[in-house]
């Protein structure tokens, strides 16, 4: 069934992929359009660098009228990202435009990687270790880099069987 | 504020974006994205009565897709592309 949604969602696939943005990426799951996976590789010259963040981005057929529903399935350790992994950004909210697209999201949530807004806190602990404590901080976001790694190792846990 | 600094890197970092901002004023309706030598994606075919309007700002959509927009807004009725107060040119 084709929507305006729907067909909107196709045409952002497609330039996402003719026109690819540096260090993030993302698709629409196998049957549902509606609901896309994305990746965000964490920026160079930030704490983040080296990370793999996976999210999920749920679209509703309001859509590009509404924004779509974006959250961090890696765990995150950001001032601007909420324990739940959704994200407090103001296009995403009540400065979304319908010219936005999955490219644009995607880029603009790299960039609050590399910039957080210590004014609008979604986690206030790491809010306050970036203001009064940034060795502290980056010790934190280092291990949820860690840790976005081992997301792609579910299938590494055989045994070895060295028991003799 | 978070935005200037994504428009920001956007434009100057990336050329992805340049030419996304241009295929949105030139060719395709920055909201549904379809060309605007077609129709909105709720009209069938072309020859449906899918006209382009223009703002004052000079920014053009499909009716179509910039009143659903405006529709959707219930506080200010703001341009898409520039977040100008949406007014139709005469
Ligand atoms: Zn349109
Ligand atoms: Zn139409
Ligand atoms: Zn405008």
């Amino acid at each position: 069934m084709s929507t305006p949604a729907r067909r909107r969602l196709m045409r952002d696939f497609k330039r996402l992929q003719e026109d690819p943005p540096a260090g993030v990426s993302g698709a629409p799951t196998d049957n549902n359009i509606m609901v896309w996976n994305a990746v965000i590789f964490g920026p160079h010259d930030t704490p983040f660098e080296d990370g793999t963040f996976k999210l999920t981005i749920e679209f509703t057929e309001e859509y590009p009228n509404k924004p779509p529903t974006v959250r961090f399935v890696s765990k995150m350790f950001h001032p601007n990202v909420y324990a739940d992994g959704s994200i407090c950004l103001d296009i995403l909210q009540n400065r979304w435009s319908p010219t936005y697209d999955v490219s644009a999201i995607l880029t603009s949530i790299q960039s609050l990687l590399h910039d957080p807004n210590p004014n609008s806190p979604a986690n206030n602990e790491a809010a306050q270790l970036y203001r009064e404590n940034r060795r502290e901080y980056e010790k934190k976001v280092a291990a949820i880099v860690q840790e976005s790694w081992n997301d792609d190792e579910d299938d590494d846990d055989e045994e070895e069987g060295e028991k003799s | 504020m978070l935005l200037d600094q994504f428009n920001f890197h956007y434009i100057s970092g990336w050329t992805a974006v340049a030419s996304w901002r241009w295929i949105a004023n030139d060719e395709n309706c920055g909201i549904c994205r379809m060309p605007f030598d077609g129709c909105c994606p709720d009209c069938k075919l072309p020859g449906d009565d899918c006209p382009l309007v223009w703002g004052q700002c000079s920014h053009c959509f499909h009716i179509h897709c910039i009143v659903k927009w405006l529709n959707s807004q219930q506080v200010h009725q703001l341009c898409p592309m520039c977040r100008q107060e949406w007014k139709f040119k005469e």
